[in-house]
């Protein structure tokens, strides 16, 4: 036998059976949806990166502190081809005439921005692209602008040179979006000749690179070998986080929906070989009868799935790069700069991940089919050998774990899907064989057509526990999807309520904190915060003073060491902190104490109990570690590594800062910004704007993922349904034939399935509620989601009824066939 | 047409064909036939020759292309599937070569099934009964997998006579049995039908069952080619 001609030969009349068609249609899906979302992922992701060098300014940075880094740094970036740009940020105030505004300073060379767009604004308010201000000009902020009472063209003092301000800055790269004063943009020579980076100017340096990928990894690599002390790399992972958080959820959401729809297929595909290998049997046997050698039939079932998955696959890919470019077109608005162009990786992986499920879930059936003995061929009731283990079971499993792995992109979410799929599976198992024990002592009172359903359940036991254990995985997977994933993506929509705070104020005195609040009533502010802020240094920890070295990450703690951080206190903990270990301090505690974030905590090795000592000028502060806190960074609210306790803080030298949420209103925040002068304002409401944006295009994009999930759940059903269709047929005929009539018949097919279908749909809705709990607390940090119980029910209900009606119609047509016909073909 | 008062089922100018890939197949061609109440016919024939196809649709389990079949005075081409369900519940009863037992349940509830699909609520009293009378009083919990293919048969046999059938139908009782099993299956089966006073309408090629009936129906091609005693 030559088992390529034999499989194609045979694949080509199998086709019409049903279980192929099922196993084709499952792939592509799988092929489709992993191919439609990776794809996808690939390009926003590249595409945030590149808005990420953006931000950043170039496609790396290096970072010194006090002294400018050596002129190596630029030669090096020449040497390999890319393009440099030297900035130097200092902070310091700009006068002009009696006015003065404390400013961020950003001095910059010629080449700036690297990447990018520097846009201004003239006096007329024409906005253009501009570049590195010419020697004697500068950019400024609104802000610097309105408190110096100012505008474009007029004259201002830094470092004791007058500048003419020739734009106001609209969108300037390199900053950051917190900065704690308005920025003003100068030349680097001005800033060089006016003496403002002498002795004591804490300045800090930064060179900023920009080109291919390969020379920037190269470059990179020669910068960590030759970095000054106190210098870091900044990297454009390390820049817009806020945003990244919001793709990297978003992105989440919509592989596990890529994966659940896979993992479905890979059901689908399991039930539907089953089911061809069981039709399969008398013609193994026959052939084995012929003299057909266990690895002829092995290599041409192989050969058979080789012909089906190859074209399927090829097929799934290409519909998944349809979709996804579609998808992408309607995304594009969200990322800024040029498309990322269409790469094939993803596809690839999908076309692979498509074979693996298609012979993970497929082969373990088929190559049963060795053990099938010749004898049967004389004697249909020999059924072939039952082991009680086969290691080849294992493979669905492990092909299951692995994809779960390597799609979900986080250990951590692989673990708690296969974690709840997998208990879902146990209660499966557990509660159908409990309800079939039941069945067994109480089902002989039950009426005679509704018992014979039942009967059936408790026959096939195998069987049914392959149904149910399907059916409750694949609607388990469905729930996720259509309730808990649209309950979790509100829940994250929450996380951004309409008052979420869009402005940050800084450097509020305290003796403007009333007029600032009253201003703030005037325009219709909601959820205002103030709290306190001070700046001070680290000088000791239990006493002692501490040096970078003694920390595992040497670079951050030295970092922390050497700079001012900002401290604050309050009586009552941020609704988005929690405390994770200790008790927060309260108001009035005897002696000083603070709460410190987690990573704060792990970084400087430290312990309940410890104290740390603070130095804010010349007042000094020491106060016991008492509670450590989890920070939602994403909260848009103001939060702040160290927090004391009022009674012992209160007196420190400090400025207020607020975040507060006001309605759009052109002209309110900048009348407040010229009553005010010598606070900064912070609008945040463009970021904002786009995580928002963000949720609502991941919400609409997990509903796309959702119809490839739904399809191959159809599919799954339809698959199960049909793996006990032939016997179905032939129990209905046998029934007919003695008189049933419809009625009685529908109560046997409706009890069996009804049964079915609410077992599945019950463990189905209590496993996704505890799935989505466990994904929502470790995976998603949406601790205080709890998943809705009302459609869940629906939903398990639903499913019952849709298994019925499944059920039914299927059984509709094998009624309407003359009993003759199948009782003619035996059983 | 008139139909002899004594007679339980009457089949006029019955023809089956159907549509194969090379064309038109004929199965059965102008049949006709009457059997009288508490008589036993053995249709015989060569395989194919249509032996099958006519107690199918003497029986009202699939439609003739042309022709008609009355059971009990009652005309099965008049009536759609569901009626003749019914008719089929209430009058006959069938014994197949493959014992078709549902292997879900057990001997009593197999036996019970005629009985509870005409809701009756002595069912399990009476298939124990029945079981007692074909010698498997002691089996009936016993699933179709836990008993021989004789076993088996006379399960059938119970399930066929348990809801006092006016006519038998029964394909090849002893096809799938060995000489000695076949023959004890014969004796019950004729003995039930005596007492139970059954009309009985057998296919087989077995020549000693077929001789065992009053009446003898050859079959070629789909024809009668001899009907006699």
């Amino acid at each position: 036998m030559k088992p390529l001609v034999f499989a194609a030969r045979s694949l080509r009349r199998e086709f019409r059976h049903g279980e192929l068609a099922t196993l084709a249609a499952a792939l592509v899906l799988a092929v489709a949806a992993l191919t439609a979302v990776g794809t996808l992922a690939n390009r926003v992701e590249r595409a945030i990166l590149a808005s990420a060098s953006e931000l950043l300014g170039g496609d790396l940075g290096v970072n010194g502190r006090r002294t400018d880094l050596p002129e190596t740094f630029s030669s090096k970036a020449a040497e390999l081809g890319l393009d440099s740009s030297r900035i130097v940020e200092f902070s310091s105030v700009v006068f002009a005439g009696e006015r003065s505004q404390f400013s961020e300073v950003r001095a910059v060379d010629p080449t700036f921005p690297l990447r990018g767009t520097l846009t201004v604004q003239d006096a007329s308010g024409a906005q253009r692209t501009g570049s590195a201000p010419a020697v004697g000009e500068v950019y400024a902020d609104r802000a610097v602008l309105v408190a110096l009472d100012s505008g474009v063209g007029d004259t201002v003092q830094l470092g004791g040179r007058d500048l003419r301000v020739v734009g106001e800055i609209v969108t300037a790269p390199g900053g950051s979006v917190f900065q704690f004063a308005p920025t003003v943009l100068m030349n680097r020579e001005d800033a060089i000749s006016s003496g403002l980076l002498g002795v004591g100017s804490r300045a800090s340096y930064r060179v900023l690179v920009a080109g291919s990928e390969q020379a920037i990894g190269r470059y990179a690599e020669w910068a960590r070998g030759n970095l000054p002390q106190d210098a870091r790399l900044t990297t454009i992972e390390d820049a817009q986080q806020n945003l990244r958080t919001a793709f990297e959820r978003g992105e989440s959401f919509l592989r596990l929906a890529a994966l659940l729809a896979a993992l479905l297929s890979g059901i689908a595909v399991a039930l539907a070989a089953q089911r061809f290998a069981r039709r399969k049997t008398e013609e193994v046997a026959l052939l084995r009868c012929l003299g057909a050698s266990r690895s002829e039939i092995v290599s041409a079932m192989t050969l058979q799935l080789a012909l089906l998955a190859l074209p399927a696959c090829l097929f799934g890919a290409v519909i998944g790069l349809g979709m996804q470019e579609m998808a992408f077109y309607f995304a594009r608005g969200l990322l800024p700069g040029d498309a990322p162009g269409l790469s094939l990786g993803p596809a690839l992986s999908a076309f692979a991940i498509g074979l693996a499920v298609l012979f993970g879930f497929a082969l373990p059936p088929l190559l049963r089919l060795r053990d099938v003995e010749p004898m049967r061929v004389f004697r249909k009731d020999l059924e072939t050998r039952v082991r009680r283990f086969d290691v080849l079971y294992l493979l669905p499993f492990v092909v299951g774990g692995v994809l779960i792995l390597i799609e979900s992109s986080s250990m951590r979410l692989a673990g708690v899907l296969a974690g709840g799929l997998a208990a879902v599976a146990v209660a499966t198992v557990v509660v159908t064989l409990l309800l079939l024990k039941l069945l067994r002592a109480g089902g002989r009172k039950l009426p005679g057509a509704l018992r014979f359903g039942l009967a059936n359940l408790a026959r096939r036991r195998a069987l049914t526990l392959v149904q149910v254990g399907a059916l409750a995985l694949s609607l388990t997977a469905l729930d996720l999807l259509a309730v808990v994933g649209p309950s979790l993506l509100d829940r994250w929509r929450a996380d951004l309520p309409e008052d979420t705070p869009n402005y940050f104020v800084l450097n509020v005195q305290e003796d403007q904190r009333d007029t600032f609040e009253q201003r703030l009533d005037a325009l219709g502010a909601s959820n205002v915060s103030m709290l306190p802020l001070a700046a001070g240094k680290l000088v000791a920890i239990n006493g002692k003073t501490p040096q970078a070295s003694d920390f595992a990450d040497e670079q951050r703690a030295g970092n922390w060491l050497e700079r001012e951080v900002r401290v604050s206190w309050s009586d009552t903990l941020s609704p988005s902190n929690r405390i994770i270990a200790g008790n927060w301090h309260g108001a009035a505690p005897a002696q000083a104490e603070m709460s410190v974030d987690e990573g704060w905590f792990k970084l400087f090795n430290l312990a309940l109990g410890d104290t740390m000592t603070l130095r804010f000028g010349d007042a000094e502060i020491t106060a016991k570690v008492t509670s450590v806190r989890e920070i939602d960074w994403d909260s848009f609210s103001v939060n702040f590594f160290m927090m004391l306790d009022t009674k012992h803080a209160s007196e420190l030298p400090h400025s207020l800062i607020s975040s507060f949420h006001v309605p759009p209103s052109p002209t309110g925040m900048a009348q407040l910004s010229r009553e005010m002068p010598n606070i900064s304002l912070v609008d945040i409401k463009a970021i904002l704007d786009r995580v928002r944006d963000i949720i609502e295009r991941v919400s609409s994009a997990v509903t796309w993922v959702l119809g490839f999930s739904l399809a191959a759940g159809v599919l799954v059903l339809l698959a199960a349904l049909a793996s006990t269709a032939d016997e179905r047929r032939f129990e209905i005929a046998l029934l007919r034939t003695l008189g049933a009539n419809s009625g009685q018949l529908n109560a046997a097919v409706l009890g069996e399935f009804a049964a079915l279908g609410l077992l599945a749909g019950l463990v189905a809705a209590a496993g996704a509620a505890g799935t989505g709990m466990a994904l929502a607390r470790g995976v998603f940090q949406l601790p205080d989601y709890v998943p809705p119980a009302g459609p869940l029910a629906v939903v398990a209900i639903g499913s019952a009824v849709l298994v019925m009606l499944a059920g039914l119609a299927g059984t509709r047509r094998i009624a309407r066939t003359p009993p003759m016909l199948v009782l003619r073909h035996g059983n | 047409m008139s139909i002899d008062s004594t007679s339980v089922l009457n089949a006029q100018k019955l023809s089956k064909a159907v549509e194969g890939p090379d064309g038109r197949l004929v199965i059965l061609d102008d049949v006709s036939l009457n059997v009288d109440r508490g008589a036993s016919l053995a249709i015989v024939g060569a395989s194919g020759s249509g032996k099958t196809t006519l107690l199918g649709l003497l029986a009202g389990l699939d439609r003739p292309t042309s022709g008609t079949v009355a059971l009990a005075g009652q005309q099965l081409d008049a009536l759609d599937e569901e009626a003749r369900a019914r008719v089929r519940r209430r009058l006959v009863g069938f014994v197949f070569q493959s014992f078709h037992l549902l292997p879900a349940l057990n001997a009593e509830e197999n036996v019970m099934l005629p009985l509870e699909l005409e809701g009756r609520d002595d069912a399990r009293e009476r298939a124990a009964s029945a079981l007692d009378a074909v010698g498997l009083g002691k089996r009936t919990h016993h699933y179709p997998h836990q008993l021989s293919g004789g076993e088996q048969q006379r399960v059938a046999l119970a399930r066929a006579f348990v809801h006092g059938p006016e006519l038998l139908f029964a394909d090849e009782p002893t096809g799938n049995l060995d000489q000695r099993t076949g023959a004890a299956v014969t004796d019950l089966l004729f003995a039930l039908n005596r007492e139970h006073a059954t009309t009985l309408v057998l296919v087989t090629h077995d020549s000693t069952l077929a001789q065992r009936c009053a009446r003898t129906l050859r079959l070629r091609d789909g024809r009668v080619v001899e009907d006699g005693a």
